[in-house]
C-alpha cells in the first residue's frame, strides 16, 4: 500500500459541525447543511434542535460514540469507532459505544443518517459514512487543541494531540483531553480540518481491535432482544399459520384462560393493521412485512405462556400455499417456465440463436428455500398506550423497524419511541420487520404493560423470511476448440428477486463470450422470502459456477485454467485469486479415487464490474467414500476487497462467511409439504457444529491494495458450495447440481 | 405451584413456581439472570448450557423441581468479574461475532477443560456439540488449546 491512495474525504460544502457542552465534556454532531438549516429554523418552535450527538467526550476523558449501525456481529459499530479513534487521537480503550435511536433521527431528519443504507449494519467503511466518522475524529481533536491554546495561550501550531493528551511541544505542558472537553465545547474554528493523509494512519490498517462489546458478551451481561427486561413485563408465546398466508378459522381462549400466569389471548390479524397516519419511509418498503395470521398467549411468564399456548384449541384456514403438496411439485412448475425460454432477458450480446457449436452443455440447477437460524429466535418488547409506544428490538435495520411499528399501530412518528438492542444473529432476517409487526400487534392488545414477544425455535423455523429459491437453466455453445461462444442462461425465483451475480457475471461482462443472453422469470409462491446473506448472489454463485465447471470438463480442459482464460481480460484480481488459491491447494497434484478438488470464484456485489466489491475464490478438497459420505478436508480461500482497515474483523468475517456457505452447501434446505415448512428445531434443521468444520487457509496475499474497503461479510458464502460441488465431480464423477448435498446421493462405486 | 430452594452462583434462591419450569426459564424469567440464553429449547444448541453440582447440563432440559437444594452455576457466575481465563482469551482472540451463543458455549468449554485438562482436537469435536451460527468455531478451538496450554491470556 503507498500513499497515492485517495484518502476518504469529505466535500468542504457537504457538512457542518457542530457541538455543545454536555455534562462537563464535549459533544459533536455532523450534519448536512440542509439538515442543519431545517433545524435552524425549528429551534425557536420545539425541541427538535436537540443536539444529536455522534461523539462526546466526558471530563474522564472517556469517548462515547454514538453508532446508527445495529450490532450483528460484524463489528460495524467498533468499526466505526475505530474510524473516529484515527482522528481524534485518543486511547482506544476509552471509547465506548453506544446504538443511536431513529426516534431521534424521525424528530431531526439527518441526524444520523448518512450512506446508502443508513441503518443497515453492513456499511461502517463505505465511502458515504467512513468520511463522516473521520472528519467527527478530526473536528473535535482540532477543537480540544484549540481550547488548550487558549488555556495556555500559546498558538495552536504549537500543540499536538496523541493518546487522549494534548501537549505543548517546547514546553511539555500537558491536558488530558477531558479537562478542556468542556471550553473546547465553545470553540470556533475558522474551517474544519482536512483528513489525514493514509500514510499517517496509525489505527487503521495497522492496529486489529477486537469487537467493543466484548468484555459484556463473555460475561452475559450484554442486552440482546430477548433480555429485555421491564418491570411488570408479561410474556407472550405466538403460533402464527404454519402455511403462510393460511388464516385462524376458529380458536377457544377459554380453554387456557384459567391455566396459570395467563392474562389474555389475543388474535394476530392482518386486517388489523391501522397503517401509517404519514407518509412512511421505511428503507425497504412494507411488503414482505405483513402480519402472518396467528394467535399469541399473554402469561405473566414465558413458560406459563406457551404450555397454554400449546393446550390451545386452535383451527386454521390453511389456505391456496396448501396447493405446493410437494417438492416434486415445485421443481416441475420450476422446469416449465424454464422449458419456455421465455425470461426477460437482462444481458445481451451478440445473437445466441445464430451460434453453431460444436458442443452443447446444458443443466439445470436448484437451490431451495432456507431459514437464517439465527441463534436468538425471533423476540421483541413492546408497551403501547394510547399516548405512545416504546419499543425495544434486535432489529438490523432500525428505520426500518420504526416505520413498521408506526404503520401497525397507527400513532403519529412522534408518539413511537424505538430502542436498539445487541442482536443474536441477523443473517437477513432481521430487515425487513415482520416480527416487529408482530409485536407490536400483540402488544397493542394489552396496553399499558409491557410484552416481551417470544417465538419458539419451532415457530422461528415456520415462519422465516427465506432464501428465495432459484431454477436455473444454462445452454452453453462450444466451439471446436472447446471455446465458450453462447451462453443462454434463465434464473426462475420463487420470491425475492436480485440477480447480482447471474446477469453480471463477469464472463458475460468481460465481453469474453461473444453471444450472451441472460434472462429472469418467476414463479410466484405464497412463501415468504427475503434477503439472506447476500441475497440470490448465494445461490447465482452456485449455478454460474458449477455451469462453467461442466462447460471446462466438456471442453475437455483443467476447470481452473478454462476460468483463467476466460477472465484473461478482465480485472486482473480474479486471475490472482483464482491462481493463489490453486497454488495454496496444491492444484493438480494427483488424489486417490474418492477424492477431489474443485475450485469456484465469484463476487459481491459487483461481478460486472473491474475493481469493485469483493472478489473472493475457494478451492475445496473433498473425500466422498463409496458409501456417499462427504468429508470436506480443507478450503483454501483468496480474496479481494481492495484495502482493509481491520485484518483481524476482516478475517472473522470471512471465516464466519466460510461457514455459512458451507453450511448452506452440505444442510441447508427446507422440506415443503402440503404448503408448510416441515422443519422445526435443530434435529430436522441441522447446522454445522465444532466438527464439521474443515481445515480453513485463507490467504490474504492477492489483496490488491485497489482504493476500496469493499465489504467483506457477505461474499465469502458464494464460492463455498460450487467449490465443493465441483470437487465431488472431481472424486467420483458425479456432477451435483442442488443443494443441499446431504440430500442428494453420492454413493459411488 | 411449588417452593423450590436452591443456590445460584453461591446465593440461596427461593422460587414459587410451576416445578415444570425449565431451569432455564427460572433462571431468566424469576431471577432475571439472562445470561443463560434461550435458543432451542429442545436440549439442541446449548445455549442454554450452565453447570448443575460442577457438571454442564443444557438447563432448558432440566425441569427446576429436578434442581432443589443443587448448586447451579451460570455465566455470571463463572468469574467473579468476567476474568475466568476462558472469558479472558474469548476476547483476546475476538471469538464471538453475534455472542448469543457464547454464554452457553463458555460454560460449556469450562466444564470440557475440567474433565479433560488439553483436549486432543478429535475430543473438542466429539465432547463441544454447542451450535454457533456465526461460524465462531476455529476461534473456539485456538482458545481451548491456549486454556489447556496454561495460557493465562
Amino acid at each position: 500500500m503507498n500513499s497515492t491512495l485517495t484518502p476518504p474525504t469529505l466535500s468542504r460544502r457537504k457538512f457542518l459541525v457542530s457541538t455543545s457542552a454536555v455534562a462537563g465534556g464535549l459533544s459533536l454532531q455532523i450534519l448536512s447543511p440542509e439538515v442543519m438549516a431545517v433545524m435552524s429554523k425549528a429551534a425557536s418552535s420545539n425541541a427538535s434542535n436537540e443536539l444529536s450527538p455522534w461523539l462526546t467526550i466526558l471530563p474522564d476523558d472517556s469517548v462515547i460514540v454514538t453508532v446508527p449501525t445495529p450490532e450483528i456481529g460484524n463489528g460495524a459499530s467498533t468499526q466505526q469507532a475505530m474510524n473516529i479513534a484515527e482522528e481524534l487521537e485518543c486511547v482506544w480503550e476509552k471509547v465506548k459505544v453506544e446504538f443511536a435511536s431513529f426516534s431521534r433521527e424521525y424528530k431531526s431528519p439527518g441526524s444520523y443518517a448518512v450512506g446508502l443504507q443508513p441503518f443497515f449494519g453492513g456499511h461502517s467503511t463505505d465511502h458515504d459514512r467512513m468520511p463522516y466518522t473521520l472528519q467527527l475524529g478530526a473536528s473535535a481533536r482540532e477543537r480540544l487543541k484549540m481550547a488548550a491554546s487558549q488555556r495556555w495561550h500559546v498558538p495552536v501550531a504549537e500543540i499536538s494531540a496523541r493518546d487522549s493528551v494534548l501537549t505543548h511541544t517546547p514546553s511539555g505542558r500537558r491536558l488530558r483531553f477531558g479537562e478542556v472537553a468542556e471550553q473546547a465545547a465553545s470553540v470556533k474554528l475558522e474551517s474544519e480540518p482536512a483528513l489525514k493523509p493514509q500514510s499517517e494512519w496509525r489505527l487503521l490498517g495497522k492496529t486489529q481491535p477486537r469487537k467493543k462489546q466484548l468484555p459484556e458478551v463473555v460475561k452475559g451481561s450484554a442486552v440482546y432482544g430477548m433480555d429485555l427486561t421491564l418491570p411488570g413485563m408479561m410474556y407472550a408465546a405466538v403460533l402464527q399459520c404454519p402455511v403462510h398466508g393460511g388464516v385462524v378459522k376458529s380458536y377457544d381462549p377459554d380453554a387456557v384462560l384459567s391455566m396459570p400466569g395467563v392474562k389474555a389471548v389475543v388474535l394476530i390479524d392482518p386486517t388489523k393493521t391501522v397503517g401509517s397516519p404519514v407518509q412512511a419511509d421505511p428503507t425497504f418498503g412494507f411488503e414482505g412485512s405483513e402480519l402472518h395470521s396467528g394467535v399469541a398467549v399473554i402469561a405473566e411468564h414465558y413458560w406459563q405462556a406457551k404450555k397454554a399456548l400449546d393446550a390451545l384449541p386452535i383451527e386454521w384456514d390453511l389456505g391456496l400455499g396448501q396447493f405446493w403438496d410437494s417438492e416434486q411439485k415445485i421443481h416441475e412448475r420450476q422446469d416449465r417456465v424454464l422449458d419456455r425460454w421465455a425470461g426477460a432477458p437482462l444481458t445481451k450480446a451478440g445473437d445466441v440463436s445464430a451460434v453453431k457449436a460444436a458442443k452443447t452443455v446444458e443443466a439445470t440447477y436448484r437451490t431451495p428455500f432456507c431459514e437464517h437460524a439465527a441463534m436468538e429466535p425471533l423476540n421483541g418488547t413492546a408497551i403501547y398506550t394510547e399516548d405512545g409506544l416504546e419499543l425495544w428490538h434486535p432489529t438490523q435495520d432500525m428505520q426500518q423497524a420504526f416505520w413498521v411499528a408506526v404503520d401497525e399501530c397507527g400513532l403519529t412518528p412522534e408518539k413511537v419511541t424505538f430502542h436498539q438492542t445487541m442482536v443474536g444473529g441477523g443473517f437477513g432476517r432481521r430487515v425487513i420487520g415482520d416480527d416487529v409487526r408482530t409485536v407490536v400487534a400483540v402488544a397493542r392488545q394489552y396496553p399499558g404493560v409491557p410484552v416481551k414477544v417470544i417465538w419458539s425455535r419451532e415457530e422461528t423455523t415456520r415462519q422465516g423470511s427465506y432464501r428465495t429459491p432459484i431454477a436455473a437453466r444454462y445452454k452453453a455453445g462450444l466451439d471446436e476448440q472447446g471455446k465458450l461462444i453462447s451462453l443462454q442462461g434463465e434464473s426462475c425465483f420463487s420470491g425475492m428477486e436480485l440477480s447480482l451475480g447471474f446477469t453480471d457475471m463477469a464472463y458475460a461482462a468481460s465481453g469474453a463470450i461473444p453471444n450472451v443472453n441472460l434472462a429472469t422469470s418467476k414463479l410466484p409462491m405464497h412463501i415468504a422470502t427475503g434477503a439472506y446473506r447476500a441475497p440470490c448472489y448465494n445461490a447465482h454463485a452456485f449455478t454460474v459456477e458449477t455451469f462453467i465447471d461442466e462447460c471446462a470438463i466438456a471442453a475437455g480442459a483443467d476447470p481452473f485454467e478454462y476460468r483463467v482464460d476466460l477472465l484473461k481480460t478482465w480485472d486482473p484480481a480474479w486471475s490472482n485469486c483464482l491462481k493463489l488459491a490453486a497454488e495454496k491447494a496444491g492444484w493438480g497434484k494427483p488424489l486417490p479415487k474418492g477424492q477431489g478438488l474443485g475450485i469456484a470464484i465469484s463476487n459481491w456485489p459487483h461481478s460486472g464490474s473491474k475493481q469493485k466489491g469483493s472478489t473472493v475464490c475457494a478451492v475445496a478438497h473433498v473425500e466422498v467414500t463409496p458409501q456417499g459420505e462427504l468429508t470436506i478436508h480443507r478450503i483454501d480461500f483468496t480474496f479481494d476487497c481492495g484495502r482493509i482497515v481491520n485484518k483481524d474483523a476482516v478475517l472473522a468475517q470471512l471465516q464466519g462467511g466460510i461457514i455459512f456457505g458451507l453450511n448452506m452447501a452440505l444442510n441447508d434446505g427446507l422440506t415443503i409439504s402440503n404448503g408448510a415448512v416441515t422443519e422445526g428445531n435443530f434435529d430436522s434443521l441441522p447446522l454445522l457444529k465444532m466438527a464439521d468444520i474443515p481445515e480453513i487457509n485463507i490467504h490474504f496475499e492477492a489483496l490488491s491494495g485497489h482504493d476500496r474497503f469493499s465489504i467483506i461479510g457477505e461474499a465469502p458464502v458464494g464460492p463455498i458450495g460450487p467449490a465443493i460441488g465441483n470437487a465431488i465431480y472431481q472424486a467420483i464423477g458425479k456432477r451435483i447440481r442442488s443443494t443441499p448435498f446431504r440430500k442428494q446421493d453420492l454413493s459411488w462405486s | 405451584m411449588t417452593t423450590i430452594k436452591f443456590t445460584v452462583n453461591g446465593k440461596p434462591q427461593v422460587l414459587e413456581l410451576d416445578p415444570e419450569t425449565p431451569l432455564l426459564w427460572a433462571l431468566r424469567d424469576h431471577l432475571n439472570m439472562t445470561g443463560t440464553k434461550f435458543g432451542c429449547g429442545a436440549g439442541l444448541c446449548g445455549a442454554c448450557t450452565v453447570h448443575f453440582n460442577g457438571a454442564a447440563v443444557r438447563s432448558c432440559q432440566v425441569p427446576v423441581q429436578a434442581v432443589a437444594g443443587a448448586d447451579i452455576t451460570t455465566i455470571e457466575g463463572l468469574s467473579e468479574s468476567g476474568d475466568h481465563v476462558l472469558q479472558k482469551l474469548w476476547v483476546e482472540l475476538n471469538v464471538p461475532q453475534c455472542g448469543y451463543c457464547q454464554s452457553g458455549m463458555l460454560m460449556a468449554v469450562a466444564d470440557l477443560l475440567k474433565r479433560i485438562p488439553n483436549p486432543s482436537d478429535e475430543e473438542i469435536d466429539t465432547q463441544l456439540s454447542n451450535i454457533c451460527r456465526c461460524g465462531t468455531y476455529p476461534r473456539i478451538r485456538a482458545a481451548i488449546h491456549r486454556a489447556a496450554q496454561g495460557d493465562k491470556a
